[in-house]
């Protein structure tokens, strides 16, 4: 490939800003399909809804056609207007903004965790191949990858309970020396069994084990230059954003039930008062808002592949 | 120019070494123990379908509540009415085994056609393929789920088409690149030339010779997949409902006297949950290294 094929990388990450774009408006409309196709009509009386919170005066209605309601209430969304939470009665976007951030710190805080257990075991394991010591490192990431998230959380909060005296259920009620206590244990609970730290050493191993193969890897080796060095973008940083983009979803679900095991105020456990609730305008927001930071990961890791490889323009 | 043996070589990749013996030392382990899991699964489903269990898994024997392990006839123990552990234990199976099937059987069927339209025929079928692919993998599946839930209403059967559904991309994804390989390959080239239909390539010497495996191991995983779902749904109680058992909703209906130090009414069925997903995941990773890998050892 000519060099002057190569795109200019601002082109490039504005196709992915554009792409995005085009996905978030799928998501939007399959959330629309679900609450159409859903009994009872809620769809209409959800745009009816909005419609009169945003004019009073007027005598809104909903219109017949089902394109009509859909691009009523995307014309209100792009605004910023997913109207008002049925339980409630607060506006669902403040609600679910407010919510997000402890689910962001959350979802955050245990991909790290995750990524501090998988990275160690996968580089080890990808060096050394697999000797008693990373065999049993690579049995024990299957198990915590089963354990059940809910039932880690109850021994966790038992053992906080009986051993040290905390209770680790008062989310940021206590402003005392312990307060990092009650953020961490869900973070850990969460990053330890959300199921995909085997899958990440899976991925992180077999791609590590590829690029050491590679020939530009073997001349830097014979050449005496560091091979962490040569191997770093392709064995390291590609597959492990890759990674993390393709878990986000799967953290984000374990989310829910982390947070209603800890009593974190989060989008979690909101979606789940909502679907409790019946709640339909709060749900399409949290789903909405959910969509959007899946998104987030992968524009990330698009825009980290294509810095990295720049001829990776057509995919 | 290239014999013809070539070609019938790369056609099948046959190798006259059994996969058994293919396979390293971990991953007999492996596969061994996820053939268990699938045994143990399989055959207590069909003791919960034939009803032939130790005890009705209804009765309630309040006398008998909390019981550890092996007391009075109870190889489990009993739960906080006094029912039988071992016996709610064998008919949750029911709760995932058939639903889960149905999610397995959604995935692989419409990832494999998603697949072979974006692999085998290109061009604006794979953008679209593409496209969808990347839309299913927007939603957070716990979260879709919660709001077909809240839509409709909480039901296993929807539950699992929204799994399957959301799994699609993963097989499809696999399928695609497995084509994308397989065309470098001259097999495909000389089948054409030789006449034969799309459908024949398609069916007998892509899907049937080349992509097996792959499905198999996609549904194996697909199975601990459905059973995270059912457990974890089951447990936030959007799944199973309560007198009918489910290994979820007995984590659930456990927890409630774990702070009081007895563990054992959640935590047997939590090890259940454990021992079958790992038995998945381990059997599908073992077969995938046998499978996928040839002459890598």
């Amino acid at each position: 490939m000519k060099l002057s094929a190569v795109r200019p990388i601002t082109v490039l990450v504005t196709r992915e800003l554009g792409i995005a774009a085009l996905l978030l408006l799928g998501v939007s409309f399959v959330v629309f399909v679900i609450l159409y196709l859903s009994p009872g009509n809620p769809f209409a009386t959800l745009v009816t809804r909005i419609e009169t919170a945003a004019d009073p005066g007027a005598a809104a209605a909903a219109p017949a056609t089902w394109y009509g309601q859909y691009f009523t209430w995307l014309k209100n969304l792009f605004k910023g207007n997913l109207g008002n939470s049925i339980r409630t009665g607060l506006p669902v976007l403040q609600e679910v903004v407010r919510v997000g951030i402890n689910t962001l710190y959350l979802t955050i805080g245990s991909l790290l965790v995750t990524l501090l257990i998988a990275v160690p075991i996968a580089v080890f394991s990808a060096r050394r191949g697999m000797t008693p010591t990373s065999w049993s490192m690579t049995v024990f990431t299957y198990v915590v990858s089963a354990l059940p998230v809910f039932w880690l959380g109850y021994i966790v909060i038992y053992i906080s309970i009986h051993r040290f005296g905390l209770f680790p259920l008062a989310f940021g009620s206590s402003a005392g020396p312990w307060n990092w206590f009650y953020f961490l244990l869900p973070v850990l609970v969460l990053g330890i069994s959300n199921g995909t730290i085997s899958e990440v050493v899976r991925y992180l191993r077999e791609e590590m084990k590829r690029v050491f193969a590679e020939e530009y890897i073997v001349t830097a080796r014979a050449k005496g230059a560091s091979v962490w060095k040569h191997s770093f973008k392709e064995g390291f940083l590609i597959p492990i954003t890759e990674i993390i983009a393709a878990k986000i979803p799967f953290i984000l679900g374990g989310a829910v039930v982390v947070e209603q095991v800890f009593n974190w105020p989060g989008m979690g456990r909101m979606a789940w008062q909502a679907a409790q609730d019946r709640d339909y305008p709060l749900i399409m927001g949290i789903t909405l808002v959910a969509a959007i930071i899946v998104r987030m990961g992968s524009l990330m890791q698009r825009v980290v592949h294509i810095i990295v490889n720049p001829r990776a323009s057509k995919e | 120019m290239r014999r013809f043996s070539q070609y019938a070589f790369e056609i099948s990749d046959v190798s006259h070494v059994s996969f058994w013996k293919k396979a390293g030392p971990m991953d007999r382990v492996y596969i061994g123990y996820g053939l268990l899991v699938v045994l143990l699964v399989v055959i207590s489903y069909l003791l919960g379908a034939t009803g032939a269990l130790p005890y009705d898994p209804q009765e309630i024997n309040l006398e008998l509540i909390m019981a550890p392990p092996n007391t009075g006839g109870h190889l489990l123990g009993t739960d906080f009415m006094g029912r039988d552990m071992l016996s709610r234990l064998i008919i949750s199976i029911q709760a995932y085994f058939l639903p889960g099937l149905l999610a397995i059987g959604i995935a692989i069927v419409f990832g494999t056609c998603f697949g072979v339209f974006a692999g085998y025929w290109g061009g604006a079928l794979e953008t679209a393929t593409t496209y969808v692919s990347n839309l299913l993998n927007s939603f957070p599946r716990l979260v879709l789920i919660l709001l077909m839930v809240a839509a409709f209403k909480p039901d296993i059967y929807y539950i699992m088409i929204i799994v399957g559904v959301t799994n699609i991309p993963v097989v499809a994804s696999l399928i695609h690149s497995k084509i994308q390989f397989l065309k470098q390959k001259n097999f495909i080239e000389a089948a054409t030339a030789l006449g034969l239909n799309n459908c024949t390539i398609i069916f007998k010497h892509i899907l049937w010779h080349n992509c097996r495996s792959v499905l198999i191991i996609q549904a194996t995983l697909g199975m601990a997949e459905a059973i995270l779902m059912e457990t974890s749904l089951s447990y936030l109680g959007f799944g199973v409902q309560e007198p009918t058992p489910s290994w979820g909703n007995m984590v659930q209906a456990g927890s409630n006297y774990f702070m009081q130090g007895k563990f054992w009414p959640s935590t047997a069925p939590a090890l259940a949950i454990l021992f079958a997903i790992m038995g998945f995941h381990l059997l599908g990773d073992g077969l995938n290294s046998m499978l996928e890998r040839k002459g890598d050892r």
